[in-house]
């Protein structure tokens, strides 16, 4: 009972034959084994969640971590990670190739988890994937802060040294491992010339879009020279005082999974909302990073688009969500509970507009671009 | 929103001696008078300096001129060595008698910091420049001419700059002006009718120095690409690309008739090129600092170098026939081939305030400076309390460590290597933090609390005749009755992190002319609490009080009583109120713990109230000397629901 508005969308209506339709298209001989495509049942509005967690599900190694967590945790208490390792398990067991199956004790548990989603409104993609992740990250650290706890407890009065405090893993966990990245910032004060930098990590970069452009552009704008000046001076301590400086962001590390979020909300002071920006913005099949730091871990990384969550419609809260992926060689779209097979040659429709002129587009929102080193 | 809003305007003073003879931080021009032997010296502690260049000089210092407020950037002497023009990150541009040593004008058309200015000898002109990427010209005999009733000026300004502008320069005759900016190119413009001639490009980055030759034919620019370029005008086309320097090239210096270059910049290193043969040049020497500018001696055989730090040495050149012997220059960074490795004088310079922590009690500051030397301060009587020399910065810290929680009540600031201290009413209120004037050390008597930031402006305010400073009895009220600050202090005016309105020193408020510009000037919120002594606003802590659960019956229902109290009562007091409103049977209801009256109960019990009753926050037992913020701080260690329990002791 999709709430979603009609998007016009020119896929044939094919319902309850849907199914059959996808293996057709496919083809019996060519349908991967042990894959399965199955829609996700939109709970109103739950669109945002669905193209997403579809997203996340063909990302091959975030696939095999969290039914490897499932696997392994067999009687926790509930959390949403044990909910989404659910899902993926439902999913990755089902009998039938295609389908579609209702999260619903991962919506349930998300409306608890986060006042904000507790609700029937359209959320932002981007803002529950930054959510889900950094939430996941923090249920596997509570639980290995948990176990360790468990193991000096019970090897305390044994040659253990116990000084009370809980050491803090420093130690990156699988989330880490698939999707953080490293940034460097560096910053050179126009007075003294010095340099200084500091690494953030990322799970996802945020980029502004520009029209007729492509995502190697974008990254590079991402890296452009910024000059700190007028009221927005750098505090340089090597002149005890406020000074002009250079200052620009740089790939340190590139994660395994490179997420990539086009920031197409774009607030306008006039009408006193997000506007959505549908610029035409080119993301290629295949990406190299060229803004990368020097002294760069790993800056050859070749990486593959292997899903793209697609916002369709005018503005941030209203429209819908649906993702492509890329399985097995070829390409499906997934609508809430509906899956097709798509020509790769379809994935243009989702650049964007070269118009200007506001109108509804279905528009690629979040990228993910997975390494070709991924082991898997 | 936002820009058309007025600024704020906060209070700021320094910290410092009366009479500072020595630099306190980098030197960022020179300029000499050969006639009356006297080198005039820009700071970025904001004060310009001059000094005897006589052999045998002893002690070199003439005197200061004080009027900035930030970094002297540039200075320029003129008329004959009548006046000084200085450019200021303060964002002025100052006109002084330079003999004498006084401010005369200070013109404020600029928006940022002011960097660089260029000088035409011929026409008394000088241009200004920097940062809000404006190039003004001006007319010095009109400047000096100026007073404060006819303070107006006109000037022609050279727009066409993208970039902040970091370099000028201006030929003598004044046909030819030339700026150096982030933007990598120069711009050329004739200054007589402010036409844009054009634009060289060729630089890989900013652009920091530029000389013009007599003619207005040549020009040679040096950048922070490392390179020095010199430019055709006429044919537009850079000529020639000097590569001596390993680093960022800022200071640059031409003999008269525009045969050599003499350069410095970020390597350290004064090296003199001949410019039509950039492959005859001699390191003339190693600083120790990056140099910032370079200036002749009277006779043009030496040269006189300022870099980042405050000392200024005067170096012999070589012979400038000599330079084709490949004697000095045969790999220009070795700097054991340099031409002299002892300076014929030095400025000695005094040390900059690198470091800094502000204590616990939000009164004291523990500095540490560019020679290690580590010093004790006082906030709030603007004075240095103790040099502890050459000690451990961090251990002294740690040493000086007390459990006490005072809110921040200024900031601090050391941009020009001594101590500026900010009061304003933004993020920092400087009326926030009250404290006993007892604990303060400032009295011998009991329940007396006093507001550090109230004290300090009367102090720096007490000599500033305000009409309305007459208590009711008609009697002059002045100063704070506790301490006064130093009168040399200087006092700063200012937006709030922007541009300075007025300087003036402690001492000096009392006079006619100061009095009405403070008048104009001082904001109503110092106003009320310097002039009409109106006692700041309290600071109100909420916390409940519950019985400990040591003493409590199983029955007893627990009634949370949330009470409210000025943040800095002691324990003690709250103990009181326990013994007297809730041990001694009275009501709680609507109690509230000593607020403000200090509702001692002397005529009560023998025993003190601490002895009857005691205090506990998170099961620690509270010493009753302390205050409620210093626990909420230190023990309860959150802003929310901060509650204290009781444990009687004696009935």
């Amino acid at each position: 009972m999709s709430i979603c508005q009609d998007l016009g969308l020119n896929f044939q209506q094919r319902m309850g034959a849907n199914i059959s339709q996808l293996e057709r298209d496919i083809g019996s001989e060519q349908f991967p084994p042990n894959e399965h495509y199955f829609g996700l049942v939109n709970f109103g509005n739950t669109c945002y969640s669905n193209s997403v967690l579809q997203a996340l599900y063909f990302c091959r190694p975030f696939r095999e971590k969290v039914l490897e967590y499932k696997a392994k945790n067999k009687r926790t208490k509930e959390t949403l990670l044990t909910c989404l390792a659910d899902l993926f398990y439902s999913i990755a067991t089902q009998k039938k190739k295609v389908g579609s199956i209702a999260p619903k004790k991962f919506i349930a548990r998300l409306r608890k988890e986060k006042e904000e989603f507790d609700n029937y409104m359209q959320q932002d993609a981007h803002e529950f994937l930054n959510f889900l992740i950094n939430h996941i990250n923090e249920i596997i650290l509570a639980e290995r802060n948990q176990s360790t706890l468990k193991l000096q407890k019970n090897t305390s009065g044994e040659n253990v040294t116990c000084n009370g405090t809980v050491p803090q893993s420093a130690e990156p966990t699988w989330v880490h491992e698939i999707f953080q990245g490293t940034l460097t910032s560096e910053t050179r004060c126009l007075n003294c010339e010095t340099v200084s930098s500091k690494d953030e990590h990322f799970f996802d970069l945020q980029v502004d879009v520009g029209q007729n452009t492509s995502i190697t552009h974008c990254l590079k704008c991402f890296s452009d020279t910024e000059t700190l000046c007028n009221d927005n001076k750098f505090k340089c301590d090597n002149c005890s005082s406020y000074q002009e400086a250079q200052k620009r962001m740089r790939v340190k590390k590139l994660p395994l999974i490179l997420a990539l979020h086009l920031k197409r909300f774009k607030y306008m002071e006039q009408y006193n909302r997000h506007i959505k920006v549908s610029h035409r913005v080119v993301f290629p099949l295949e990406l190299r990073l060229f803004n990368t730091s020097d002294d760069a871990v790993n800056p050859d990384r070749l990486y593959d688009l292997v899903a793209v969550v697609v916002h369709c419609g005018s503005g941030p809260n209203r429209g819908h969500y649906i993702s492509i992926v890329k399985s097995h060689g070829f390409w499906l779209l997934f609508d809430d509970d509906m899956v097709d097979k798509i020509d790769a040659s379809a994935i243009e429709d989702f650049y964007g507009l070269t118009s200007d002129i506001q109108k509804s587009s279905e528009t690629g929102y979040i990228l993910f671009y997975q390494s070709r080193d991924a082991s898997c | 929103m936002g820009t058309t809003m007025r600024k704020k305007t906060q209070v700021s003073f320094v910290i410092r001696d009366e009479e500072e003879r020595r630099h306190k931080n980098g030197v960022s021009s020179l300029q000499l008078d050969p006639v009356q032997g006297r080198l005039y010296s820009a700071g970025r502690d904001g004060i310009i300096r001059v000094w005897s260049t006589g052999n045998g000089v002893q002690d070199r210092y003439i005197q200061s001129m004080e009027h900035h407020t930030d970094w002297v950037n540039d200075i320029v002497l003129c008329c004959g060595g009548k006046n000084l023009i200085s450019a200021s990150s303060d964002t002025t541009v100052k006109v002084w008698n330079a003999p004498k040593g006084f401010c005369m004008s200070t013109l404020r058309t600029h928006k940022d910091y002011v960097r660089t200015l260029a000088y035409a000898k011929d026409k008394e002109q000088v241009a200004s420049a920097g940062l809000d990427r404006a190039i003004f010209l001006w007319d010095v005999n009109t400047l000096t001419a100026l007073t404060a009733s006819n303070n107006t000026v006109t000037t022609s300004s050279l727009v066409g700059n993208k970039e902040s502008i970091y370099s000028l320069a201006m030929n003598p005759p004044g046909t030819i002006l030339v700026s150096g900016s982030t933007e990598k190119v120069l711009r050329v413009w004739d200054p007589r009718n402010c036409s844009r001639l054009m634009k060289l490009k060729g630089h890989a980055d900013n652009v920091k120095a530029l000389v013009v030759s007599r003619d207005g034919s040549q020009c040679v620019s040096g950048s922070s690409d490392g390179t020095i370029k010199l430019w055709s005008l006429s044919q537009q086309r850079c000529v020639s690309t000097i590569r001596v320097h390993s680093e960022a090239v800022w200071a640059l210096l031409a003999t008269e008739n525009f045969t050599h270059i003499i350069s410095g910049g970020r390597d350290r290193l004064v090296i003199i090129t001949e410019l039509r043969n950039p492959d005859n040049f001699v390191i003339v020497c190693e600083e120790t600092a990056p140099i910032l500018k370079l200036c002749f001696t009277a006779d043009q055989q030496g040269v006189w170098v300022s870099t980042s730090e405050s000392d200024i040495r005067c170096w012999k050149l070589p012979p400038r026939n000599s330079l084709s012997s490949d004697m000095y220059n045969q790999n220009s960074y070795n700097t054991t081939n340099v031409y002299q490795t002892q300076p014929i004088h030095h400025i000695p310079g005094g040390p900059a305030i690198k470091h800094y922590t502000v204590l616990n009690d939000k009164r004291h500051i523990l500095t540490k400076d560019t020679a290690n030397n580590v010093a004790l301060y006082d906030v709030l009587k603007a004075c240095k309390v103790e040099d502890l020399g050459e000690v451990d910065y961090d251990e002294e810290a740690k040493k000086r460590f007390k459990m006490v929680y005072v809110p921040n009540w200024f900031n601090v600031d050391l941009k020009t290597g001594m101590l500026t201290i900010h009061l304003g009413q933004d993020e920092t209120d400087c009326l926030s933090a009250w404290v006993s004037a007892k604990e303060a050390g400032l009295t011998t008597e009991n329940d007396q609390k006093v507001n550090f930031g109230a004290l300090l402006l009367q102090a720096l305010l007490e000599h500033w005749n305000h009409p309305s400073r007459m208590n009711e009895a008609g009697q002059k009220v002045i100063g704070n009755n506790f301490f006064s600050v130093p009168l040399h202090t200087p006092l700063i005016f200012s937006e709030v992190g922007g541009r300075t309105l007025y300087r003036l020193s402690v001492g000096d408020a009392g006079g006619e002319t100061e009095g009405n510009l403070l008048n104009e000037t001082v904001p109503s919120w110092v106003v009320d609490v310097a002039v009409e002594m109106a006692p700041p606003k309290l600071n109100k802590l909420p916390f409940y009080l519950l019985s400990h659960s040591s003493c409590q019956s199983k029955q007893d229902r627990q009634k949370k009583d949330r009470l409210v109290a000025n943040d800095f009562i002691q324990c003690r007091k709250v103990a009181e109120h326990v013994v007297e409103k809730i041990v001694g049977g009275g009501d709680v209801n609507g109690a509230s713990a000593g607020s403000g009256k200090g509702s001692a109960n002397e005529d009560s019990g023998n025993d003190a109230p601490e002895e009857r009753v005691e205090l506990l926050c998170c099961d620690q037992v509270l010493d009753p000397n302390m205050d409620l913020r210093t626990v909420r701080h230190f023990i309860w260690k959150s802003n929310v629901e901060f509650t204290l329990h009781y444990r009687v002791l004696k009935q």
